[in-house]
């Protein structure tokens, strides 16, 4: 039997839950005996092809920072974003699969190996950074069978272990992203109502406006800058993550500052920690009421609100939240755990789905009564020329077919017509994105369609979108005189043979790396 | 500047007008020796009948399912056939005589089934008549021989107009004109008429090249970048079409605008200020929409052309835009384009949200969500510019909602 696992990539830290022989999710420990563990990388210049994750790099981070890797979920799906280390180029996509494998290899140590998996993502991660999640799980071995929103994967999890019932929303604070989804949850049936994501809010950002304040007081008393190197700036990172951690318990915390003009005590209160990070929860706020709107809600229609995510532990986040919808949100378990735990019961519903002979009956029988029903993640559409109303003039213009948070599996069809007499070919291009400027929606696939000559104008061209439960999605174009038709699929997983080789060859490499 | 090019054009226009006038007016003279020259407003008094006479009305026509104002075109007296059992085919041509028939100007036609053959798009009305059934036929009484749609003629001016049709009954046999007559009609023409048109188009883009000085100089400093985009903008748009011209006067015309230029540049370098109120209100009357956007279009360049814009070009980019009668939601969306916050000196939460005092706190709040919500589906976006952009109004967003809702 192969073991069924969910993993948590996050920004901060990551974990690895298994499913265990009555189909409930467990954490597995690191080798450490750790049941999160940090996702910081270290390249390790005295013990060269050995590659450290996990806590040894993230203290590591404050004697070499420049070997060192932090929050590379960030940059996940980032063309730009490159680390050279030794001569060699890495990329967001390598250096998670340093973390995934990782976790991979410590869990394989006392569960046996390691194969398929489940890797959850925040909800507003477009296909660019789902794909490069994914690549990121093959590279490091794994047989990634779905990817899996974070704040559905904990809704999981907290649907099938705790009593929830009715419009639930999910706050999702993480290390480094946040995400909203509102879920309707009627005992095992869950369905999801909408998601929506801010890609730059999370505990990190909470972390730098204390390390401002720490650089502030520094300078207030001696004119001189606290941090003078990328090693002191790690060290006081990990200290302002420590501070904010102590504000969540107690209303001060205190900390000796050793800059290069002399060392000094600074006291930081929650007061002052809550109007440093006023505009940030306006930010979350925000996406909350933002979420409401979508989902057609007022703060009264939600029933329970859950935390999940380690910046929840915030007091003024709690406190904004009991204010907005009157009652205390639910923090009955493990905030930092639940996505991955939620990853795996994904993990298992997904193998029961497609490949129920391998899941073994005891697992079957845990996860039988689950139903979930997930939403389109962006929305999808197609560049056209209508005649803008106002102006009489022909603009160009994005045109959404598919619309985001619509219930999968889903099908929509739009009409649209040729414009000039005699054309015999169409510019197709697919989007994802929101917007109706076609600049600011991004562009995932262009092909030219062929269509037979000597035809008037304003033939009509049939566009289909199709999107299943596996985020595959089908776009057909038919040319309704001629019944010609082109078929565009897209897949996460099989998007073409180069892709596929490009992971090979990913692999290999990264089969002989060290990695500790 | 404006002035010396109109003058140009009106010269042109005023010289064709002129050959086209005479080219009817020699046709006509060749074809038809017995004219008749009536006035549509002394139609009460008896037609001479052994001559033809027309007049016209303007009614109200049933066509579609629709009312349609028309010119109803009559006739009375004698056609002389050129032999018996003669078919013959009404002509009308219509011109604008306001200024006197040496300087008629013709009625075009919106519809190509009604336009000149070998002069399109000048309007020409043609319709059978019918056998004629005597050697000279007598129509004792008003006789309907057209009804001219007004959505099909296009006039050169708006306003009070006096119309000269033009009527000849032509031989089908050889197309010879066996009978004329004219009239003269009074009529208020509400819409720009072609010649205006052109003259708008014109006067609409002088009038943008000084709302993009205005523009240019709102922070009291003129910057050669700002004053080179005008002037291009300018050469370009304001440059003589005319072929023949490209040769003799078009370097004249070069210079002189040129000069006029550096003449507008001098003034507001002066600290004159220009009544940007004035300005977008006469645009407002003689141009579409479409132009009055391309006109925000260039004030928008103008104010980007150096790298970063003042608090105060803003201001006053706001003004044109209002004053222009745009959209404002669409001239937002031009300012994210053309001016992205990164370059603006001040960041403005007010003037790049679209929040305004008067905004109570739930409208405040309804119009940051609706800010965040687009803004946060672009900070994915692939171009790191727009990643930026959005990155950096995302946190103008988040201090705007704390500072004014709470």
């Amino acid at each position: 039997m192969s073991n069924i696992v969910g993993i948590d990539l996050g920004t901060t830290f990551s974990e690895l839950a298994i499913l265990n022989a009555i189909g409930k999710p467990e954490i597995i420990p690191n080798a450490d005996g750790e049941r999160l563990t940090p996702s910081a990388i270290f390249f390790d210049e005295d013990s060269p092809g050995v590659i450290r994750v996990g806590i040894e790099a993230l203290n590591a981070r404050h004697l070499n920072a420049e070997r060192s890797v932090r929050w590379i979920k960030r940059h996940m799906g980032d063309a730009n974003y490159r680390k050279e280390i030794d001569g060699k180029i890495w990329t967001p996509v390598e250096l998670s699969a340093l973390i995934l494998k990782k976790l991979k290899q410590e869990c394989s140590v006392e569960h046996g190996e390691i194969h398929e998996a489940v890797i959850s993502v925040p909800a507003h991660f477009d296909e660019v950074r789902r794909k490069a999640t994914m690549d990121a799980g093959a590279s490091a071995g794994l047989n990634v069978i779905g990817i899996v929103n974070e704040p559905v994967a904990a809704a999981l999890y907290y649907a099938t272990t705790r009593e929830v019932f009715g419009k639930v929303l999910v706050y999702d604070l993480g290390g480094g992203t946040f995400d909203v989804t509102i879920l309707d949850v009627r005992g095992p049936q869950i369905e999801i109502i909408c998601s929506q994501g801010d890609h730059a809010l999370g505990g990190m950002d909470f972390d730098q406006k204390i390390l401002q304040m720490l650089e502030e007081s520094y300078r207030e008393k001696f004119g001189a800058a606290l941090i003078t190197s990328d090693e002191d700036r790690a060290k006081y990172e990990d200290e302002a993550e420590d501070i904010k951690k102590t504000l969540s318990r107690r209303p001060v915390a205190k900390k000796m500052l050793y800059g290069p003009a002399g060392s000094m005590k600074v006291e930081i209160t929650r007061e002052m920690f809550e109007e440093s990070i006023d505009s940030l929860i306006a930010r979350a706020d925000i996406l909350v009421e933002v979420a409401l709107e979508e989902a057609g809600l007022e703060p009264a229609g939600i029933n329970k609100v859950l935390l999940v995510g380690g910046s929840t532990r915030i007091p003024l986040v709690q406190q904004r939240l009991e204010k907005m919808f009157g009652f205390a949100p639910d923090k009955t378990v493990n905030v930092d755990e639940c996505v991955a735990l939620g990853a795996a019961l994904h993990a298992g519903l997904t193998t029961l789905r497609d490949k129920p002979e391998a899941v073994p009956a005891g697992i079957a029988s845990g996860l039988r009564d689950i139903i979930l029903r997930d939403v389109c993640n962006h929305s999808y559409g197609t560049i056209c020329a209508p005649l803008d109303k106002e102006t009489g003039r022909r603009v160009i213009q994005n045109r959404i077919i598919l619309k985001k948070n619509t219930p999968l599996p889903c099908e929509t069809s739009q009409m649209f017509y040729t414009m000039s007499q005699g054309q015999t070919a169409l510019e197709i291009t697919i989007t994802q994105g929101e917007d109706a400027d076609p600049e600011y929606v991004n562009k995932i696939a262009t092909h030219k369609f062929e269509l037979p000559p000597g035809r008037p104008a304003e033939c009509p061209i049939k566009v289909t979108y199709r999107y299943d439960v596996n985020q595959r999605m089908h776009c057909q174009f038919q040319d309704l005189q001629s019944g010609r038709t082109l078929e565009v699929d897209f897949c996460l997983d099989h998007d073409g043979q180069s892709r596929q080789v490009g992971i090979q060859e990913k692999t290999s490499q990264l089969e002989h790396v060290t990695v500790q | 500047m404006s002035q010396f090019n109109s003058n140009i054009r009106s010269s042109l226009l005023r010289t064709a007008y002129c050959i086209l006038g005479l080219l009817h007016a020699q046709r006509a003279t060749h074809a038809c020796p017995e004219r008749s020259r009536g006035d549509a407003s002394r139609t009460t008094t008896l037609p001479d009948l052994s001559i033809l006479n027309c007049r016209v009305q303007l009614t109200k026509q049933k066509a579609d399912n629709s009312i349609s104002d028309t010119f109803t075109i009559e006739l009375s007296g004698s056609i002389r056939a050129a032999s018996e059992s003669d078919y013959a085919t009404v002509q009308i041509l219509i011109t604008d005589a306001t200024e006197g028939t040496d300087r008629a100007k013709p009625v075009h036609s919106q519809s190509k089934q009604w336009q000149m053959q070998d002069a399109p798009p000048v309007f020409c009305y043609r319709a059978d008549l019918g056998r004629l059934p005597n050697r000279v036929t007598t129509l004792s009484d008003w006789t309907t021989v057209a009804h001219l749609n007004l959505d099909w003629l296009l006039f050169p001016h708006k306003g009070k107009r006096t119309l000269q049709f033009s009527t000849s009954v032509l031989s089908s046999q050889n197309g010879q004109e066996i009978a004329y007559a004219e009239c003269l009609f009074a009529y208020e023409n509400p819409a720009f008429g072609y010649v205006d048109l052109q003259e708008n188009i014109h006067r609409a883009k002088s009038l943008a090249v000084a709302l993009a000085f205005a523009v240019s100089a709102a922070d009291n400093k003129m910057y050669h970048s700002e004053v080179q985009l005008i002037k291009n903008w300018a050469k370009k748009e304001l440059r003589i079409e005319n072929s023949e011209l490209r040769n003799s006067t078009f370097y004249i015309l070069h210079s002189k605008l040129e000069e006029a230029l550096d003449h507008a540049v001098g003034f507001f370098q002066k600290g004159n200020q220009l009544d940007i109120y004035k300005v977008c209100k006469e645009i407002v009357e003689i141009a579409p929409l479409s132009e009055r956007y391309d006109i925000l279009d260039l004030c928008l360049q103008v104010a980007r052309a150096k790298g970063t814009v003042a608090a105060e070009e803003l201001v006053v980019l706001k003004y044109i835009a209002t004053w222009l009668e745009v959209d404002m939601d669409r001239f937002r969306a031009m300012m994210e384009k053309r001016l992205p916050v990164n370059i603006h000196q001040v960041k403005d939460a007010k003037v790049v949200l679209g929040l305004s005092s008067d905004m109570g706190k739930e409208r405040t709040r309804r119009q940051l969500n609706k800010q965040y919500r687009q803004w946060n589906s672009r900070v994915t976006n692939a171009d790191p510019e727009i990643q930026a952009q959005a990155d950096q109004m995302l946190r103008l967003i988040a201090e705007a909602r704390s500072q004014y809702v709470g």
